[in-house]
């Protein structure tokens, strides 16, 4: 058993050899279509009377393959994998049937020339005895739905379902014109919005050729969109959006009042310059970046100048910098803009990861290879929204990421390294240490340097199975081939370092080259990765509901064409995030309200069209911040070393990241793990986070922030103004009447309880009116924005 | 499942329930989907009546197939225990003390154990051992209390695990993984099963409360990795307020708590007219409900006050050696008892003299940490037995790795780490007692008969939970994670 392995559990099968040897056979879908008929037409003879069987290919023959394969890849091989071939071909073969390859399926008899005389199909269906999958839930309809098309069109496989188990290992797996026209992978789609028919009761509705596509598709489905929602509640989405925390009564009057035409797009460019937007953005990032300031593992050791990574990326939202040098620095920042402390803060975005403090001499290689490892998945998943750490072990079983290609990757990283150097960098007068990922610098100080830790390898190799022990040969700087385009070899992108230049290689440098580079290398799809990932932030779930899982396994676009001239739109027009945020705000399917109904709830109850409005509940750092700047506590003291106390008033992004101590408040709204790459947080309801609302010290103490800041705004010492107060601050609008008079009752009631407990008069009114602003801090309608 | 009939308000509120509540049930479906797209719910056939683990993660859930175990209490033996001074009796060891180990290993590398310069001869235990119980299971003197239970023990002397270092190992051992940031077993558990308990966090953790810290690697171990946060271990703080955020604010009375609930109940209800299709509102509102309860169950369930002085005696509390792990276990029965479903306690903090890690004066070390945990622990297995619980609870004593049969040199000899075998047991819950599977070496160095892997030893414990180790997945950016990696084998042989 390898000591590092990759976890794919897929079933006991996927921990075997690569099946490229196999695969080779299979070079182009073409051929793999001729040899599926050859083995149809050898099972039916079409000749009468002992007549040779001559091949006969009905004209719609490669194109029912192609969709054949195109079904088998995004559906039925999943199905089959997970449910039918650990027992017939996979682990074992029962009942003499084996589907791991074509022939083998199409040998079984199990399948005939439709999925009507297929016993295969009664036997799922349960028409048939013994019910498969055996003694487990029938598969869902869609399921033996898809396996039915499947058969109709000739059940083509795109390769088999198994690896066979003498593959030579490390060899490069050839990568079909199929795999590179998946949705992801394939050039973008040069799309216009559609046309909406000037008739449409609802064609007024559409304010961008975002609308266009999104009412398209609800026509087409037979739903209708909702109009624009209220200004306040538009105000207070977008200051949440942008900025992570609601907007101060005052700037909600003045906007209700505005009477300009284009005064929400003017509040909209006013919030993309506030310094908070980089805030609110960076810490989006963090998540997927896996960002935190502490080793993990055993001593967890502080990383105490990790925290530049944080306030480059703040900076880098503010800035308005372009998403692909955003990415090239990140990658390469100490390559392409040396003397930039900017560039050079960037990188600390490959040294995030966790990384064992006591190391053995037996684990000193292994661990070097789960470093390499985390940079690769991380890259892959942050930029590309692609697992490539599952292609350590073997080629990947659902995408198409050999081995090889996976080993050339984790090479364009083989001398990076931790290091602290000084930097002269924004907001501090004297230089400063930083923690860099680089290559020629000193290597950060290590647990394990009394033991001759080396902490890189002058190379890498190709390892059979991810084992450290089986080293294979020597790996080449490379990229994915599937997201390498008109034959472009790695040289295509490959930069030449300045003259004089040698402390680092200059890998990187190629590599964000290639990331970048949507005419030939994987740029249009790391702008198809980053779209989706501002819109799911603006909606609550992407256009692609898995944004780190872009492969065969995730969730397909529910409106690709818009993802694609969103896509195609950023890239054209410079990567400019702000310019997208705004794009995606000003229309009509951002700004709309949240009516349901049940004619349209019927037609489409997940709201996968975006025909209403859903509340969000927010993240961990906006809850906490939010409640800092109602309550009037915040300190908005930006950048510098974060902290570990609870009890500081700064943003929440301020918090220092230590991975045995994660801040607690934070954990219990779903603060992550900080450990790998989060594309989206869950989002749980439980009784603990109750208990924060209601007995934490730190939530007590917003409470009495906000009860004293209400006192003051309040027109008169009355309840009832200091009602209106709390209700005009938490929520920027009036209460109503029925709320006013649950309030007032509670305040009577609450200070006569004070004063039977003891309290003085004065103080059991004051302490009455702390309570009710804990309630109001705890009301959904603060955690849930509209 | 049921096992406690109290009324869970999880369980209760049904799907229709919160449909009909929920308006329309938007939001149910919408939430469902949301859940299935992040892998929450998995099996497409579960998936269409899963509605309440989709607004409640910690809802009871069905089991793969019929369970012997309903819970787990795990005794960590924190450091990694020396087997062959335990329970895996080495007469050879004796007659070949002083020998080199590369008699019987030629490849022997210093660099097997953590302290490549102190690699001794081969050591006999300091401790003597004699038959136990019915089955006549040879048992070291470091167990008295314990060796009246081996009738009620599976013994596995053939575990093996993936590195010589404390965190990777325990990462391991908790988690599947020698890495940082997977699930651990009672996080997968608790995803898998749920919760029986209404008022107590499904899964609680307790590490040593005399000051020496806490396990290599931290919380890590009771880390959830990337399973929602909520299936993580529930740490109960070895001082002050066990859970976060139990005690209410001082100003509150019990009385002014109530009634500001009940003000922002009604605040919440008002608002909640206007989005009656969000069944998440509805669950927030619960919540509060929750909590208020579980502020009064949670210091209940762990005031072992309340039990008698013979069960006190029982355990060994006042016994100044074992008082701390006793209280301990005495809280992992109560805990169990109301419905808990997954306890680990460590026994011993960090490494060298704070835990079971002897590198120096394994007598002493194992002489002490065995003092403090024997009586306990067997008091623990009684106590379930004669309240019929053991039947259903799976307790396990096992660390993260074993310890090597040669001496680490010093003034007091020591045992080094030992990845190669160790040595653990299984009681109630669905095992056989009595018994001994797989066999170390002769010397006890390395698993020899029947290895058992880390996968091996999770993929039984879920099998007596009622869970298939291959089915309990969890999609997780665009892989399909589980417990037992690719690999796992059901130990069919120690199961009743």
């Amino acid at each position: 058993m390898p000591v590092c392995k990759v976890l794919c559990s897929l079933g006991p099968w996927s921990s075997d050899a690569a099946w490229f040897s196999v695969r080779t056979m299979f070079a182009c879908a073409a051929l793999l279509a001729f040899h599926g008929t050859i083995a149809a037409e050898e099972r039916h003879p079409s000749g009468k009377n002992g007549a040779p069987a001559t091949i006969q290919v009905p004209a719609d023959h490669a194109a029912r393959m192609k969709a054949g394969q195109e079904l088998f890849r995004r559906e039925v091989r999943a199905v089959l994998v997970e449910h039918c071939l650990a027992c017939h071909g996979g682990e074992s073969v029962k009942a003499d049937f084996d589907l791991s390859t074509r022939e083998a399926l199409m040998d079984s008899g199990m399948v005939g020339d439709s999925a009507e005389e297929s016993h295969l199909i009664s036997l799922i269906t349960h028409q048939a005895e013994p019910h498969m999958p055996f003694k487990a839930a029938r598969l869902a309809e869609q399921q033996i739905d898809a396996i039915r098309r499947w058969i109709d069109l000739g059940a083509p496989y795109d390769r088999p379902l198994v690896e066979k188990k003498d593959g030579a290992p490390a060899k490069a797996a050839g990568i079909t014109e199929a795999d590179r026209m998946f949705w992801s992978f394939r050039p973008l789609a040069n799309v216009r919005p559609p046309a909406i028919d000037a008739a449409d009761p609802h064609a007024a509705w559409c304010r961008t050729p975002i609308d266009q596509f999104i009412l398209a598709a609800q026509r087409a489905a037979g739903v209708y969109p909702n109009p624009p929602a209220d200004r306040r509640t538009l105000i207070r989405r977008v200051y949440f959006d942008l900025l992570g925390f609601p907007p101060s009564p005052e700037e909600v009057a003045a906007f209700v009042a505005d009477p300009s035409p284009d005064a929400y797009a003017r509040l909209i460019d006013r919030l993309l310059e506030s310094p908070h937007y980089g805030e609110r953005w960076a810490r989006h990032w963090m998540d997927v970046a896996r960002f935190a300031e502490s080793h993990g593992y055993e001593q967890d050791y502080d990383r105490p100048h990790a925290y530049h990574y944080r306030d480059f990326l703040i900076q880098a939202f503010n800035a308005g910098m372009p998403y692909d040098q955003f990415v090239r620095w990140q990658l390469a920042g100490d390559e392409l803009e040396p003397d930039h402390p900017l560039a050079m803060m960037a990188t600390g975005f490959l040294g995030g990861g966790a990384f064992p403090t006591q190391l053995t001499e037996a684990e000193f290689e292994s661990a070097r290879y789960d470093e390499l490892d985390d940079m690769v998945a991380t890259t892959g998943v942050a930029f590309l929204g692609l697992s490539i750490g599952c292609a350590r072990c073997h080629d990947h079983k659902f995408d198409p990421i050999p081995s090889h290609d996976y080993y050339r990757l984790a090479a364009t990283f083989t001398t990076t390294i931790r290091s602290e150097i000084d930097l002269k960098v924004p907001h501090a007068a004297e230089p400063v240490k930083v923690q860099v990922s680089s290559e020629g610098f000193p290597h950060m100080k290590h647990h394990a340097d009394a033991r001759g830790y080396p902490h890189f390898y002058p190379q890498t190799f190709h390892l059979a199975r991810g084992d450290v022990s089986q080293k294979l040969q020597p790996a080449e700087p490379g990229f994915l081939q599937v997201l390498m385009r008109d034959g472009k070899s790695p040289e295509h992108w490959r930069r030449e370092p300045p003259p004089g230049w040698e402390r680092t290689s200059f890998r990187r440098a190629a590599l964000a080259a290639w990331i970048t580079d949507p005419h030939y290398g994987a740029g249009h799809l790391a702008a198809r990765v980053m779209v989706n990932r501002v819109w799911q932030h603006h909606f609550g779930v992407g256009i692609v509901a898995t944004p780190n899982d872009f492969g065969f396994q995730g969730e397909p676009p529910t409106h690709p064409e818009l993802l694609d001239w969103l896509a195609a739109d950023f890239i054209a027009h410079g990567w400019q995030l702000k310019r997208l945020h705004k794009q995606i705000m000003t229309s009509a399917v951002y700004m709309q309200g949240n009516q349901v109904d049940a004619a349209r709830a019927t037609i489409d109850p997940e709201n996968r069209l975006l025909w209403h409005r859903t509340p969000r509940r927010l993240e961990a750092e906006a809850i906490r911040d939010a409640m800092l700047v109602v309550s009037g506590l915040l300190d908005d003291r930006m950048f510098g070393p974060g902290t570990l106390d609870e009890g500081m008033r700064r943003r929440s992004v301020y918090f220092f990241i230590k991975r045995s101590e994660l801040i607690p408040m934070m954990m219990l709204l779903d603060w992550p793990e900080h450990l790998v790459s989060i594309g989206r947080r869950a989002i749980t309801t439980t009784a603990p986070q109750a208990l924060l609302f209601m007995n934490n010290p730190q939530a007590r103490s917003y409470a009495e922030g906000l009860a004293a800041r209400a006192a003051l705004r309040g027109a008169d010492d009355t309840d009832q103004a200091f009602i209106d107060a709390g209700f005009a601050l938490v929520f920027q609008r009036a209460a109503t009447d029925a709320e006013r008079q649950f309030a007032q009752a509670f305040l009577k009631q609450q200070s006569s309880l004070h004063a039977a407990a003891g309290h003085a008069a004065d103080a059991a009114r004051r302490l009455a009116r702390i309570d009710l602003c804990q309630a109001l801090l705890s009301m959904n309608e603060f955690v849930y924005i509209d | 499942m049921q096992r406690s009939h109290a009324t869970n308000f999880w369980a209760t509120l049904s799907r229709r329930e919160l449909l009909r509540r929920a308006g329309c049930g938007l939001g149910i479906l919408g939430l469902a989907s949301l859940l299935a797209e992040e892998g929450l719910l998995e099996q497409p056939a579960a998936a269409a009546d899963l509605g309440n683990r989709a607004l409640n993660p910690l809802a009871p859930q069905p089991t793969h197939f019929p369970a012997k175990a309903k819970a787990v209490i795990w005794i960590f033996i924190n450091g990694g225990p020396s087997h062959v001074d335990t329970w895996d009796y080495k007469p050879q060891l004796e007659k070949f003390d002083g020998h080199s180990i590369k008699e019987f290993d030629p490849d022997f590398k210093n660099t097997t154990g953590f302290f490549k310069n102190a690699v001794g001869n081969l050591m006999k235990s300091p401790f003597k051992f004699r038959p136990r119980g019915q089955c006549g299971k040879m048992v070291s003197d470091l167990f008295p209390y314990l060796g009246e239970h081996v009738d009620r023990m599976a013994f596995i002397h053939s575990g093996h695990t993936e590195s010589n270092n404390h965190s990777p190992a325990l990462f391991m051992m908790n988690c599947g993984l020698p890495r940082m940031g997977f699930p651990c077993v009672g996080s997968w558990v608790t995803y898998g099963l749920g919760s029986e308990s209404q008022n107590l966090p499904a899964f609680v953790v307790m590490s040593d409360p005399k000051g020496r810290g806490l396990p290599k690697g931290n919380a890590a171990n009771w880390s959830a990795g990337f399973l929602p946060g909520v299936y993580q271990g529930t740490h109960l703080r070895p001082t002050g307020d066990p859970i976060e955020n139990l005690t209410p604010p001082a100003a509150l009375t019990a009385e002014a708590q109530r009634n500001q609930l009940d003000l922002l109940s009604q605040l919440n209800k008002l608002h909640q007219q206007t989005y009656e299709a969000e069944a998440e509102l509805a669950a927030r509102i619960e919540s509060f409900e929750l909590a208020y309860r579980m502020q009064a169950a949670a210091p209940e369930a762990i005031d072992i006050d309340a039990e008698p002085e013979h069960i006190h005696r029982l355990y060994g509390i006042g016994r100044e050696e074992c008082d701390h792990f006793a209280r301990q276990c005495l809280v992992a029965r109560r805990l169990v008892e109301r419905g808990v479903r997954f306890v680990q306690i460590y026994s011993g903090g960090m490494e060298n003299q704070r835990s079971w890690d002897g590198h120096a004066d394994i007598a002493g070390n194992h002489r002490q940490f065995a003092g403090e945990t024997d009586q306990p622990v067997a008091a623990l297995l009684g106590d379930l037995a004669q309240r019929g619980l053991l039947d259903e609870t799976l307790v396990i004593w096992c660390g993260e790795f074993g310890r090597l049969p040669i001496a680490q040199t010093g003034d007091k000899p020591g045992r080094d780490h030992n990845p190669h075998c160790f040595s653990a047991w299984l009681a109630g819950g669905g095992v056989k007692g009595g018994v001994s599977y797989g066999e170390s070496d002769e010397i006890g160095y390395k698993a020899a008969v029947n290895p058992v892997h880390v996968n091996d030893l999770h993929a039984t414990i879920l099998h007596l939970l009622g869970l298939n180790h291959e089915q309990l997945t969890y999609k997780y950016n665009g892989r399909r994670f589980r417990l037992t990696d690719v690999g796992g084998r059901v130990l069919h042989d120690i199961l009743a």
